[in-house]
């Protein structure tokens, strides 16, 4: 241990990032490949009747225009293939923007325009693409991956009916996209039986199975790889049509293609978070002892799929109250499937958080004393005791640091000459997943190590992470470590979503690292030509690279010394399983607004969290910047507008859907507990990918209410809402 | 995109020769909004000529006092240049205000004029769009209309021009100057665009083939001034409303005012029912709020854009406030 664990250190991955050498999915060159193009439904719902794909055939440097009539079947994989459907293996339309042909040329110029000169006929039908036009459907969907739409625990109704005070409101949000800025992209490989796919996915081992299902091949025939992410948020977690499309395609064509989606694409081939509606009900005593939540959501479904992926588990597990009443109901529009998008549980979490604000105003308590005051000390729908659990820290640290106390109550009475100020806060939480892993470290010949495991960089620093903590147990320098991930070759880990991968791929890694120095300091003291020969094994110390006598720092050997009288490599495997688990943290927001053209600007945000060890607090903190900024654009302008009428998205680019810029984003402090969770095997971190941000939107809301009076419970909370 | 034949001309007549020359040519400055165009395939050129070597990139001060601005003068470069900056300032804000420091740097004088509108339903190609296709109809009335305009409009589009900077152009009533190979003309900023009427595809009172010189300004007006741009993020978006106003007060009247808007009409909009309720009248916020219903009182609405009535009231009176304000300091 040489006490790297935990710093702040730099981007191993940083340089090849910013030069350019690091390779992502659409960079990887194949000899002979072609490039494809998908052509999308310009319907939403209907069958195809007519497709002519002549005039793009004509097209120089076209090879050939798949359809529907020349696919092979596919099997229909199920989760995390999530469409329900494979498009192109029939004629039927289930949503605007499914594939309906793909086009292979020398180019992707050439694909593109091809695209574009592919005429297709529909019968179409009147699709429904807003939750508003038929709330009337709703029902409860059955299990989602084994889990029920409905929770009960004690008796809701009852308490609601019987608490001194009530609270019960609508909250709403609309569709969102996940947007990262790699669009997504597929290179198909085929030799004989064998596919390899150069992939843009934050589970490599997923999409293998998914691809696995579909075309009815042994998974050790399939090969993915995926060293590189240019930001997911969810949006690759699943494995899309596209991929198995363009295999399919591959396979026809005889050569390898590249299919890479367009930015507009993404908007209707890889999921979004859902448009929700929500009625929240609270009960409570007169001292602010929460006594009943209520918390009936409707979600968009499709007609093909029925997943939720936007669970209320905040309203169900994050505060001691005994009688709690979850129903998520679903409608099915004629839509493409949602799907996990960023920090899923923020859609049911920003209506919990606005839900506590508004009962901390009507009783007059102080909304981080109503939160204190309902703190659930063990799991309250289990009632299993928490391994560790530094939530009250979390608003006590944020608290001070932001100046809460200093805060008049009192809607609209902060101001600074014309613009109100207001201070809200929000409990920020989220679950995270543990996912069994494996990894390979070998130590060479040359003293190095090499650590390999089917896991992926997302972009948050995993790369960073895990050869930090490898170097350490290891006692070698960071630069002695290289850490290889995005290939099924190397031993199976965890996907890069559900906040899984720290938690699931840290345990493994330590316990390698630690195997094989043990391996390399019991070949030393058993070495007549080592300097330590002779040292009971648990007096010698690894540090940067070297092996020491504890006491006698004079007798000492090296990784590279021992391993090159050793004369092969050492090599082990870790593995090693966690158990999911919960994060958390308190957010404190201070908004600005001028009520003369209800110009609102978010100025402070003051963050603490309890993520268990925090393994490299720079990461940590960009994580937090990620998670509070993408918590403004929830808040703030993130809205994908389907037409009414067509069910198409209306603003399908950057142009028109918002994200925070630069200068909507102030600067975010964060704190950390910094405590290591005994319950976890990952050195005591937790999973925390997704709880920066969970109480963002509510966190502004709050503030908006404190600054004005007016309650928003819509998001976006846009200029024309205040007005 | 499709393949499409490549000019490029060194010299303004072999520009003008070659668009004369090839009907449904484009002219391609800075590409940044004529490349997104082909590329989503609403625009179809199939020969384009590229002005952007053009030597029409100075700023000249002319006889009159005022400036001449070359046309492929870029967007950042123009916004910076000092006879700009201190004797027109609202342009320079107009220019600050628009697109990211990128595309500013790219985007040229007669690119920004000529730009075409940002209402989504014009970019995709599956939608009916009467300004993309005449006579296929207006997507945006039953649609998502929150960004369309409320004046001047008609029953056959509703959408705005997108540019900040040509709004502050119109309140300097700028002069474009136009050539093709019959010759060159003066075109007042005012009449270069036209309303939609029921011919939302025609655009503009230039010829297909006309290129875009230059942009003449006349002496400035030593009245304060300002741009004022207001929208959904605080900078990379285009406006919901925007306001470029000059304000001269003498003894508490309104001595002159120029006022244009942007954000809420099919062009940059001179708001000429304001200027003549102001002027003359006492430079109070009464009287800066009937100048702003007088604008405002012919404006239609749709489901998602009735707001901007409000706000443009808003911005029109805080802006002309704010100016008041500054020129009683003076
Ligand atoms: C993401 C994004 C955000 C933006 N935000 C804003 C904003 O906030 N505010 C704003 O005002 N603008 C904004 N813009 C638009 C931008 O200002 C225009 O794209 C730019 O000014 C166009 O200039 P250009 O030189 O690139 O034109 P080009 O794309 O080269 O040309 C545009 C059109 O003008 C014609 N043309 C160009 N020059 C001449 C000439 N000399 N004579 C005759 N015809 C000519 C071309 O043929 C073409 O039809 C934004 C653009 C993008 C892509
Ligand atoms: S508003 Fe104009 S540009 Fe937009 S869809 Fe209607 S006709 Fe087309």
């Amino acid at each position: 241990m040489t006490g790297l664990v935990g710093r702040g250190v730099a981007r191993v991955d940083g340089r090849a990032k910013v030069t350019g050498a690091a390779r992502y999915a659409a960079d990887h060159e194949i000899p002979g490949m072609l490039h494809g193009h998908l052509v999308l439904s310009t319907v939403a719902r209907g069958e195809i009747t007519e497709l002519d794909t002549s005039a793009a055939l004509a097209l120089p440097g076209v090879v050939a225009v798949l359809t529907h009539r020349d696919l092979p079947p596919l099997r229909v994989p199920s989760f995390p293939y999530l469409k329900g459907f494979v498009p192109m293996q029939d004629t039927r339309v289930h949503h605007s923007g499914q594939p309906v042909a793909h086009v292979v040329a020398e180019t992707p110029e050439q694909a593109r325009e091809a695209a574009n000169l592919v005429r297709v006929r529909y019968r179409a039908e009147r699709p429904t693409a807003h939750l508003a036009h038929a709330l009337d459907e709703a029902f409860l969907p059955p299990l989602f991956r084994d889990e029920p739409n409905e929770f009960v625990r004690g008796d809701a109704g009852a308490a609601l009916e019987a608490a001194a005070v009530r609270v019960e409101q609508d909250y709403s949000s609309p569709m969102m996209h996940h947007n990262p800025i790699e669009p997504h992209s597929s290179t198909a490989v085929w030799d004989g039986n064998s596919l390899t796919l150069y992939e843009s996915a934050q589970g490599i081992v997923f999409t293998r199975r998914v691809v696995s299902i579909a075309f009815d091949l042994p998974e050790a025939n399939i090969r993915i790889i995926s060293p590189y992410l240019g930001g997911g948020f969810g949006a690759k977690g699943p494995t899309w049509s596209h991929t198995l499309l363009n295999a399919a395609v591959a396979r026809e064509v005889g050569r390898p293609v590249r299919v890479t989606l367009t930015r507009a694409q993404m908007y209707t081939m890889n999921g979004h978070r859902a448009e929700y509606r929500r009625n929240l009900r609270l009960g409570a005593t007169r001292e602010g002892r929460l006594t009943a939540i209520v918390d009936t959501s409707t979600a968009q479904l499709t007609r093909t799929d029925h997943g939720v992926y936007n669970t209320s588990e905040s309203t169900l597990r994050l505060y001691d109250c005994p009688n709690v009443h979850v129903r998520q109901l679903g409608v099915r529009l004629d839509l493409p499937s949602s799907s996990y998008m960023r920090s899923p549980e923020t859609t049911a979490h920003f209506g919990l958080e606005t839900a506590l604000d508004e009962l901390a105003h009507e009783l007059g308590v102080d909304p981080v004393e109503l939160r204190i005051r309902n703190h659930a000390s063990a799991d309250p729908h289990s009632g299993e005791p928490y391994s560790s659990k530094h939530l009250l820290d979390c608003y006590r640290i944020a608290a001070r640091a932001f100046g809460w106390a200093r805060r008049d109550p009192r809607p609209g009475s902060m101001r600074d000459g014309n613009v109100r100020v207001g201070w809200g806060m929000a409990t920020e939480t989220h679950t995270f997943s543990a996912i069994q892993s494996n990894v390979e470290l070998t130590v060479d010949v040359d003293g190095r190590a090499t650590l390999r495991a089917a896991t992926q960089e997302i972009g948050t620093g995993t790369y960073t992470v895990i050869t930090q903590v490898a170097a350490d147990e290891l006692g070698m320098p960071l630069e002695h470590v290289t850490t290889l991930l995005g290939d099924t070759a190397y031993p199976d880990a965890a996907l890069s979503a559900a906040s899984a991968t720290v938690a699931s791929v840290i345990g493994p890694v330590s316990q390698a690292a630690q195997d094989a120095r043990k391996a390399v300091i019991a070949l030393a003291v058993a070495d007549p030509r080592s300097p330590l020969h002779g040292v009971p094994a648990e007096d010698v110390v690894a540090e940067r690279g070297y092996l020491f006598a504890r006491g006698d720092r004079g007798r000492r050997d090296s990784y590279r010394g021992a391993l090159a009288r050793h004369g092969r490599p050492v090599i082990v495997t870790g593995s090693r399983l966690n158990s999911s688990g919960h994060s958390y943290g308190a957010v404190f927001v201070e908004v600005r607004f001028d009520p003369r053209l209800a110009t609102l600007r978010v100025s402070r945000v003051v963050t603490a969290y309890d993520p268990g060890r925090v393994l490299n607090h720079r990461t940590a903190h960009g994580q937090v910047i990620g998670g509070v900024t993408w918590g403004i654009g929830f808040a703030l302008m993130e809205h994908t507008m389907v037409d009414p009428h067509t069910a198409r998205v209306v603003n399908p680019n950057l142009s028109t859907y918002l994200v925070p810029v630069s200068a909507d984003t102030p600067s975010v402090e964060s704190f950390f507990v910094d405590r290591p969770d005994k319950g976890s095997t990952a050195l005591g971190a937790r999973g925390f990918g997704e709880t920066p941000g969970t109480g963002v939107p509510a966190a502004i809301g709050n503030a908006i209410f404190h600054a004005t009076g007016r309650r928003l419970r819509d998001v976006p909370f846009t200029r024309d809402k205040l007005l | 995109m499709k393949d499409f034949a490549y000019v490029a001309a060194p010299d303004v007549a072999t520009a003008v020769r070659a668009a004369a020359d090839a009907p449904g040519a484009r002219f391609l400055a800075g590409g940044t909004n004529l490349v997104d165009l082909m590329r989503q395939h609403v625009e179809r050129p199939d020969t384009v000529v590229d002005i952007s070597r053009l030597p029409l990139t100075s700023v000249e001060e002319t006889k009159s006092g005022g400036l001449r601005i070359g046309a492929l003068m870029r967007n950042s470069d123009l916004a910076a240049h000092p006879l700009v900056r201190t004797r027109y300032p609202m342009l320079t804000q107009a220019l600050l205000a628009g697109a990211s420091a990128q595309l500013r740097n790219m985007a040229t004088v007669g690119g920004n004029l000529l730009q075409r509108t940002r209402c989504p339903y014009f970019y995709d190609r599956a939608t009916p769009c009467h300004k993309r296709e005449p006579g296929t109809g207006c997507a945006a009335v039953g649609g998502f209309n929150r960004s369309h305009a409320i004046l001047g409009t008609s029953a056959s589009c509703v959408a705005t021009h997108p540019s900040d900077m040509c709004v502050a152009l119109a309140a300097l009533d700028a002069v474009v100057e136009v050539e093709d190979v019959r010759g060159t003309r003066r075109i007042p900023l005012a009449d270069l665009h036209r309303l939609p009427g029921d011919t939302p595809h025609l655009e503009t009172t230039l010829a297909p083939d006309e290129l875009i010189t230059s942009v003449e300004l006349p002496a400035p007006a030593a009245a304060p001034s300002r741009y004022r741009k207001v929208r959904d993020r605080a900078s990379f978006a285009f406006a919901l409303v925007s306001v470029a106003a000059a304000l001269e007060v003498t003894d508490g009247t309104v001595a002159a005012v120029r006022l244009a808007l942007g954000g809420v009409a099919p062009k940059p909009w001179r708001a000429v029912e304001a200027e003549r309720v102001l002027t003359g009248a006492p430079a109070t916020e009464e009287s800066f709020r009937a100048a702003a219903d007088a604008e405002l009182a012919p404006a239609v609405t749709l489901d998602g854009n009735e707001f901007k009535v409000e706000l443009a009231r808003r911005t029109i009176v805080a802006t002309l406030r704010d100016l008041a304000r500054e020129g009683s300091r003076a």
